[in-house]
């Protein structure tokens, strides 16, 4: 039995974006939640689930739901993860609601990334992944590195090129001119992009993702209390997640497929879509290396043309299929995921502004696309009929 | 940033915190040998180490020497300065290598010349000590 179009986004609330908020994530978690609440026109006392992700740089989800006066939580999750667990938490969310747990979930994401605590850049490598110890000795312990090895291969393999990579930042940054959430909103151009200093060969500097202060929170309950609600319910058509494989795994041993190949086909199969359905699509970019190959991975273009694709204009707005419509990671900001969905349903919604995909009624929005985590996780979107 | 480090030299800035299932491998790297678990029944090479194995489940499995020499999948050069440790050593190379004794096990690694590696390319193992007493695999060309 399908939960296909039973459960709907009805509210989404974000915070500034910023280099350094000055608050606690605490603060930040409320702040967006209390957002995505009155997006949706639910009360705060109605709100009986909360869902997060988190490795260790975030506030319990029990300490925000004691902040925000909830007395009797009847539902939560605090998974585990980075980014490419982000889309499950909607997922499992959705689960809940329709199986009558909670009736109003919010997911969130909190974090001060730029002020507090930096991805990989805290000094020291992680001691608790297994595989750690066999890298870290080396100095190869930062997702830059490990996503530009993957890249590497990929140049190697298919004659990918680094102005590929560069049309992918050029191509986001120039989405992001128009979105007044974006924290990079100067145009650049392939210049800008190889003057930017190596951060690890063969990425610069604008190949990577924005670390952030911020707080997402992306509010569900199900399709038909949805329809009483103030907006457009934006329902969640597909949602899949799924275990990919490390780096190192010799279960896939190329590095250039990751697990969204794997698990597109059900997520499509699950939301009765096919690639050529989605209007508009928001693809994790940790790295600019990332929205290529997903591109390739979820089928909108053949295995080792993903460069090719993005040279013809195809991502860009106005093109087949425009993708990161906000900027992305790469010049809005990084809340790990969550802002993909912020932007997707925005979209869906006709609320897009000056960025607004015309007629836009199907939406993709992934995760990180199971490299290094061993996860992915991906959600389709669609307008409310 | 400072491009001092001769790169032809490993870059070996941590030193590794061994688990209940690695041991043995860094135990036996220090005495100068490169061992991985082979599983007596299926007899396939695991990695990372670890009991079971993952192509038929069994728990029985030897540590065997194997030939570390291998075939370069990809590298990255890194010269952005992550950690103090870093300070001074950038740029530096990894590689990661798939195993000529298993060719679906890779590995990460450092590398040994001033050269690029290449895609493909057939390296030789050396293994180096690093902090702690610790000892690494580390890849090189056979052309120098």
């Amino acid at each position: 039995m399908s939960i296909r179009d039973q459960v709907a986004i009805v509210g989404i609330g974000c915070t500034e974006f910023s280099k350094d908020s000055g608050v606690s994530t605490l603060t930040l978690g409320t702040q967006a939640i209390l957002a995505a609440l009155d997006d949706a026109g639910v009360p705060p006392a109605d709100l009986d689930g909360l869902a997060t992700f988190r490795v260790g740089d975030s506030v319990l989800p029990a300490i925000l739901a004691q902040a925000l006066g909830i007395r009797d939580l009847k539902y939560y999750v605090d998974q585990f993860g980075g980014g490419s667990v982000s889309h499950s938490i909607i997922g499992q969310a959705a689960l809940a609601v329709h199986a009558g747990i909670a009736d109003h979930v919010v997911c969130y994401r909190a974090l001060n990334a730029r002020s507090e605590f930096r991805m990989g850049g805290t000094g020291r490598p992680l001691v608790d992944a297994v595989e750690t110890q066999y890298q870290a000795p080396y100095g190869y312990f930062t997702p830059p590195q490990q996503f530009a090895m993957a890249a590497r291969a990929h140049m190697e393999r298919y004659g990918t090129t680094e102005a590929q990579f560069g049309q992918i930042a050029v191509t986001q940054r120039a989405h992001a001119v128009d979105n007044e959430r974006a924290l990079m909103r100067e145009p650049i151009g392939l210049d800008d992009y190889f003057a930017s200093r190596w951060i690890v060969e063969p990425f610069r500097l604008l190949d990577c993702c924005l670390e952030t202060d911020a707080a997402v929170a992306i509010l569900v309950t199900s399709t038909e209390r949805a329809r009483d609600l103030k907006q457009t319910p934006i329902l969640i058509s597909g949602a899949s997640w799924g275990s990919g494989r490390t780096l190192y795994s010799n279960e896939q041993p190329d590095l250039t497929r990751t697990a969204a190949a794997d698990m597109a086909p059900r997520l499509f199969e699950m939301a009765h879509v096919s690639p050529s359905d989605i209007d508009v699509a928001q693809i994790y970019d940790c790295f600019s290396y990332s929205v290529l190959v997903q591109l390739e991975d979820y089928g909108f273009c053949k295995k080792g043309e993903g460069g090719p694709f993005i040279e013809s204009g195809a991502t860009a707005l106005g093109g087949s299929l425009p993708t990161n419509t906000h900027g992305g990671f790469l010049s809005e900001g990084y809340v790990h995921g969550l802002n993909h969905i912020y932007e997707a349903v925005s979209q869906l919604r006709g609320a897009a502004g000056p960025r607004q995909v015309e007629g836009a009624e199907v939406a993709l929005s992934t995760a990180q696309a199971g490299y290094v985590s061993g996860n992915t996780s991906a959600l389709v979107l669609r307008r409310d009929a | 940033m400072s491009e001092s480090l001769d790169e032809s030299r490993a870059f070996l800035p941590f030193a590794p915190i061994p688990d209940r299932d690695s041991q043995p491998y860094w135990d036996a790297l220090a005495r100068g040998e490169f061992r991985l678990q082979r599983c007596s029944d299926c007899k396939a090479l695991r990695w990372p180490a670890r009991a079971l194995c993952n192509r038929c489940r069994s728990f029985e499995q030897a540590w065997e020497e194997v030939d570390a020499n291998a075939r370069i999948v990809s590298w990255v050069r890194t010269h952005q300065v992550f950690a103090p440790a870093l300070h001074d050593a950038v740029p530096y190379r990894v590689v990661q290598v798939a195993l000529d004794a298993q060719s679906d096990l890779l590995l990460i690694g450092g590398w040994l010349s001033s050269r690029s590696p290449r895609a493909g390319e057939h390296v030789g193992v050396q293994i180096v000590e690093g902090l702690e007493g610790y000892h690494f695999p580390c890849w090189k060309p056979f052309d120098g």
